[in-house]
């Protein structure tokens, strides 16, 4: 007996159907596994920093972290003296004039260098408030 | 100095008017530098000028310290000149050195109430800004017209 009489004897067309069949479910566990495997990836990276904070004792970043370039530092400190004894928020045209009364270096250009880096912010009802670190 | 209509319609103010409309509008604006530190308008003062920034930071402050800063290309500033009751409701200052066009107020109001076409188009962009900065001087807006009305 050959041919295809041979395949039926032997039950070969319900093997060969068992066979594409497991190659089929293999391909799509296969591609199923890589599509999420991104989420794996995500959830492994996330677990190894949240272990290096940990570590680290990292705080929660805030507004007292902005940096303040080099060159800013020695102006930052210096308003911020005199915005700490003013009320907070504090107003902008009264900060102009004590900084001019105290005698500080450019003052409308450095309190504009202020509030376009950050330091200085709106408080949306015409008064400003200090959002950078308590000792700049 | 004149200034080219490119330059007028890539400005929020003026990008309604069509080619004839800035042609006219150009004859009517001055550039101007300003100098860190120079007063461009004083609160309570006749609102004599117009302002747009080109570059440059600016603060306007009004009554009870309240204040905020521009520093947009295209922010304006002034529009009291074409607003009863004509007086500045802030006081204008650059921050830094700058460079601003200049609209007498007077030509500006003529120019506005002559043209309902154009009046309209560019009221249409200062409405919301005014809207917008009327929080910080309501109260001494109202002084104002109160004053104006016994004067």
């Amino acid at each position: 007996m050959t041919g295809m009489e041979a395949i039926s004897a032997h039950n070969g067309w319900a093997i060969s159907a068992i066979g594409v069949t497991i190659v089929f479910i293999g391909l799509t566990l296969l591609s199923l596994t890589i599509s999420q495997l991104h989420k794996v990836l995500a959830f492994m990276e996330r677990k190894k920093s949240d272990s290096r904070k940990k570590a680290e004792g990292a705080k929660e970043i805030d507004v007292s972290d902005i940096l303040i370039p080099g060159d800013m530092k020695e102006t930052a400190r210096e308003y911020k003296m005199i915005i700490d004894r003013m009320d907070a928020p504090f107003s902008l045209p009264r900060l102009l004039e004590l900084s001019e009364k105290c005698g500080l270096n450019r003052p409308y250009s450095n309190l504009n260098d202020l509030i376009q880096s950050g330091l200085i912010e709106p408080d949306g009802e015409g008064y400003y408030h200090w959002k950078g670190p308590e000792n700049p | 100095m004149a200034i080219d209509t490119q330059t007028l319609k890539s400005l929020g103010l003026f990008s309604e008017l069509d080619s004839e409309e800035l042609d006219r509008t150009a004859k009517l604006i001055h550039p101007m530098r300003v100098m860190e530190g120079e007063v461009l308008a004083l609160r309570r003062e006749p609102a004599q000028m117009f302002y747009m920034i080109m570059k440059g930071n600016f603060m306007v402050s009004f009554k009870e310290g309240k204040a905020f800063t521009l520093h947009q290309r295209g922010d304006i500033m002034g529009w009291s000149t074409i607003v009863t009751p004509f007086r500045y409701t802030g006081t204008i200052v650059a921050l830094t050195d700058g460079e601003v066009l200049a609209i007498n107020g007077d030509e500006f109001k003529v120019f506005i109430q002559g043209d309902s076409s154009v009046g309209e188009k560019i009221m249409n962009r200062i409405n919301p800004i005014i809207a917008e900065r009327v929080p910080y001087f309501s109260r001494e807006a109202r002084e104002a017209r109160k004053e104006l009305l016994e004067a």
